[in-house]
């Protein structure tokens, strides 16, 4: 018998090479925006770019696997690989623009792209040149949907059992739903869903008056639930209520399960109503911004009911789908709202969607269990089966809820203790925590940051977005031994 | 292609896994939602929960727009609900697994096509034609047919005493052999071989000829025809009692079977059978009832592991041939190499057959069959191929792949490295698991 490696390596070697290929294709729309406007950034996009291809090609062609299959354990650290090599080409424009960013700060700054935080150490955005802004724009819809997912959706060398592997690793969510029988055509057909979203929103906004590129990069950044913005706060673009309204509703969309988006574009209506999460999403957001309206009024009686409403929507919703735009009205509101954000971050939006956080999901799930758990003290021989839209959950698949769950709690409190010893007050490394693990990154810039702390962020959004598993089983003895 | 498979049991998802590496769109219908999940989570199909014959899965599954519905679940009846239920909805063709022979009868096709079921697969009856072949052709371990009996591509065991044993594939064709080695089995490995590599002992060779180079390579491998007569059968099953009415009075059989009243059916059933009432592992009943004097010993008992042993203890007592049934697939190749002479195994029979099926009625697709890790092609060379560039020992083609025999105006006829092949020629040829795709691209 042959002998098998626990990890095939040329393959990986080879998969990340032609994933490379395509960060330097995309890299090519920045540079061709910095040549449009003529800026000083053309030498850094074209260098990167040519960086980036010289190793894709490299990996690609160097390496000689014998055996093309892509096991389980090939699927996990690929995608956990890949995302790190992502972010670590994706820096290079940072690093060799006229005035660099530090290596941290770069990488920072890819991390938290394409992980869709949003968090940046840039401290004046609107100072970017436009290539810049449009390739922070592309890094987070790239990621929002998924780069593994666009990958087996364009080769047709993944359209394999290893390629399901990787995207069951990137996917976020309790189970997968596949919408065709093969992957590519389902990852066809979601980033179908994501291209068509992206489009609309950008339509809608030149509709609205904003100025093309404005338009470009704020679309791709409300789809992908990411949060950049090419001005120095989101509250300097959204001007007007219309404006607000239609980001929201992007916002929202992108929060929900792209799988019923699908659905509910292939005429299956009656599907998407009954939904529970989405139900759930639906009245999260309704009664949270009852609630920062009641806030609101509480704390000033004198206040415009629609701008209020508006800007309260606005900011549950973009707090829910992790998407992290502000107003600025929102130190105005009181106490109470940061903690309802706090914990609207920390579950996040539906599962299969761009958003961060726990999942609504994970939510429902976790809410009927602890019920049952209850009931079952007064009826310890009835059965009471977990469902979740009407069909059965295993009760392993509860547990791995349950354990989901714990660890993104265990993570966030064992951050907001490693932040604390790298000297942050307990207050801000407890946000700092959650807002990385739930992809959230809310608020002002972290130039000042220490850099250790920077790359601890880095490593909490890298574990937040491929939600948990697929890079923790890596630290984990068996993972590593036959 | 487009395939719904009904049935997600050994067959269904030997074929799901099986076709789903083939490139096809599969979807795959089971009412057990945890077994579906291990498929959904590691193989590149969809799966869909719920009971094959309704109409609810089954629009859920889109069987209406399916190219092929196959319905494997364990129940004959169900099947055949199913497949009438897939093709009012609009399925293309439709394949039910029947557990009777009633079905297959040929005055009852029409009634059966009426009732929506194209195809029928029997497994028993697979299994029972391919003992018989493999008694019919005694001397091999496996015998295929092809273009009417052109082209005869057999396996064999190499004796240690065999002509060819040691000899190089060169000098085998400089001798000028009119049979071509274009697959050879050692050590649970397949290997496409080249003229450097040498015949061992203890290998099983797949070997192409033609039906007048077959005598001479019956005595180049050593083994000579033996005139069979006398068959013993431990466990009389559905597959022997089909076997007892297809050998049609070619052989003698005895059967040993444990339960009465199964002996009885059978006596009802088979009347020129002669039927022993007993346990077939007991040595003293096995010599009593002639082991000693038989040429053939079939175990076809419902326990692969009492099968595979009865055969090794009937090789002992001097039995030339014996066949086993080996229903888990996790022991055939162990099987194969404790020299059993014959393995069947009905789930494999069945994927093979539908697999068949599946390529009549997908034309883009060659004909083929697999044989241990090797496929076996059939390939027409189109105009401008690289083929026809020049003669076949300066193709430079690659390692893993082999060019047996051709088809040219009808007439079957070896390759060698002097053969010119022109446009129209239909080749049949041997590549490792996986290559088809590049072999398919030499051709076009």
């Amino acid at each position: 018998m042959r002998e098998r490696r626990i990890i095939n390596l040329p393959m990986l070697m080879r998969v990340s090479g032609w994933l490379l290929l395509m960060e330097s294709f995309f890299m090519a729309f920045p540079l061709l925006c910095s040549i449009f406007f003529h800026e000083s950034d053309i030498i850094s996009f074209a260098l990167s770019a040519s960086i980036t291809l010289a190793a894709g090609l490299m990996l690609t062609y160097l390496p000689r696997p014998n055996n093309t299959h892509l096991g389980k354990r090939d699927g996990f650290l690929l995608t956990a690989s890949v995302w790190v090599i992502f972010s670590l080409f994706g820096m290079l424009p940072f690093l060799l623009r006229e005035h660099p960013l530090t290596v941290s700060n770069a990488f920072f700054e890819a991390m938290s792209g394409f992980t869709t935080t949003g968090a940046s150490t840039i401290s004046s955005a609107a100072s970017l040149t436009h290539g810049m802004h449009l390739w922070r724009a592309l890094m987070q819809w790239l990621g929002g949907m998924g780069i593994i997912l666009f990958t087996v959706a364009l080769l047709p060398m993944l359209n394999t059992t290893g390629g399901m592997q990787m995207i069951n690793a990137e996917l976020t969510g309790i189970t997968h739903d596949k919408i065709r029988p093969r992957v590519s055509q389902t990852a066809k057909s979601l980033w179908g869903i994501y291209i068509l979203l992206t489009v609309v929103l950008l339509t809608l906004l030149l509709f609205a008056g904003v100025n093309w590129f404005d338009a470009l990069c704020h679309s791709m950044g409300t789809v992908s639930t990411g949060g950049y913005t090419t001005y120095d706060s989101s509250s300097s673009f959204l001007t007007t209520p219309f404006l607000k309204i239609i980001v929201t509703v992007f916002m929202f969309l992108g929060g929900v399960n792209f799988t019923l988006l699908y659905r509910l574009l292939t005429g299956h209506l009656r599907m998407v109503w009954r939904n529970e999460v989405l139900r759930l999403y639906v009245s999260i957001i309704i009664a949270g911004s009852a609630l920062v309206v009641a806030s609101a009024w509480f704390h000033r009686r004198n206040i415009n009911m629609t701008g209020t409403v508006v800007d309260a929507l606005f900011q549950v919703v973009s707090t829910s789908s992790s998407t992290g735009y502000v107003l600025s009205g929102e130190r105005v509101w009181g106490g109470e709202v940061a903690l309802l954000m706090m914990v609207m971050t920390f579950f996040g939006a539906c599962a299969g969607s761009t958003s961060g956080g726990v999942k609504l999901d994970r939510l429902v799930v976790l809410i009927k269990h602890c019920y049952y758990e209850l009931v079952r003290c007064v009826h310890p021989n009835n059965i009471y089966p977990v469902r979740l839209n009407g069909r059965v959950m295993p009760t392993q698949q509860v547990s791995k809820v349950v354990v989901f769950i714990f660890f993104f709690i265990g993570i966030i409190a064992g951050g907001t203790a490693v932040f604390g010893i790298m000297g942050v007050d307990m207050g801000n490394a407890f946000h700092l925590a959650l807002n990385c693990m739930a992809n959230a990154g809310v608020g002002n810039s972290y130039a000042g940051t220490p850099d250790v702390v920077k790359w601890f962020m880095a490593f909490l959004m890298l574990v937040g977005r491929l939600e948990l598993f697929t890079v923790l089983v890596l630290f984990t003895r068996t993972f590593w031994h036959k | 292609m487009k395939i719904v498979i009904a049935g997600a049991g050994e067959v269904g998802m030997y074929l799901a896994k099986f076709l789903s590496r083939e490139d096809q769109d599969i979807m795959l219908i089971d009412k057990d939602s945890e077994r579906l999940s291990r498929l959904d989570a590691n193989y590149n199909l969809m799966t869909v929960t719920g009971d094959p014959t309704t109409f609810e899965a089954l629009r859920e599954a889109s069987a209406g727009s399916a190219d092929l519905f196959i319905a494997v679940t364990p129940y004959e009846t169900d099947n055949i609900v199913a497949c009438a239920t897939a093709k009012s909805l609009g399925a293309k063709t439709t394949v039910a697994r029947i557990e009777r022979y009633d079905f297959m009868d040929e005055k009852n096709r029409p009634f059966v096509n009426r009732m929506g079921v194209d195809r029928v697969i029997y497994p028993e009856y697979l299994a029972a034609s391919e003992i018989l072949r493999s008694m019919d052709h005694a001397w091999t371990r496996s015998w295929y047919e092809l273009h009417n009996g052109e082209i005869i591509l057999v396996g064999v065991n190499v004796s240690e005493k065999a002509p060819m044993c040691g000899m190089s594939l060169r000098d085998l064709s400089s001798a000028g052999h009119s049979f071509h080695v274009s697959a050879i089995r050692r050590n649970h490995e397949t290997i496409i071989p080249r003229g450097n590599d040498i015949i061992e002992a203890g290998d099983i060779l797949y070997i192409t000829s033609t039906s007048k180079g077959i005598r001479h390579l019956m005595e180049m491998t050593g083994s000579e025809e033996t005139r069979l007569r006398r068959a013993l059968i431990m466990g009389g099953s559905k597959i022997a009692v089909r076997l007892l009415n297809l050998a049609n009075g070619r052989y003698r059989f005895i059967v040993v079977e444990p339960d009465l009243r199964r002996c009885e059916k059978i006596s009802m059933l088979c009347p020129h059978a002669e039927i022993i009432q007993g346990d077939a592992r007991d040595p003293e009943l096995l010599s009593e009832a002639g082991i000693t004097d038989a040429d053939v010993f079939i175990a076809l008992t419902d326990s692969s592991e009492s099968n595979i042993l009865s055969c090794l203890t009937a090789r002992e007592a001097g039995v030339k041939k014996t066949v086993a049934e080996v229903e888990n697939i996790q022991f055939i190749p162990q099987a194969e190499g404790l020299n059993i002479g014959t393995i069947i195994n009905k789930k494999l029979l069945a994927s093979s057959s539908i697999f068949q099926l599946l390529l009549d009625t997908d034309h883009s697709t060659s004909k083929c069959l697999a044989i241990a890790d090797a496929e076996v092609a059939e390939l027409e060379i189109k105009d401008n191929s690289k083929l026809t560039r020049s003669a076949v020992k300066d193709l430079k083609l690659p390692r893993e792949l082999t060019l047996a025999a051709m088809i040219r105006n009808g007439k079957g006829m070896l390759i060698s490295g002097t053969t010119e092949l022109i446009p129209g020629d239909v080749v049949l040829v041997f590549c490792l698991r996986g290559a088809l795709k590049k072999v398919e691209k030499l051709f076009n």
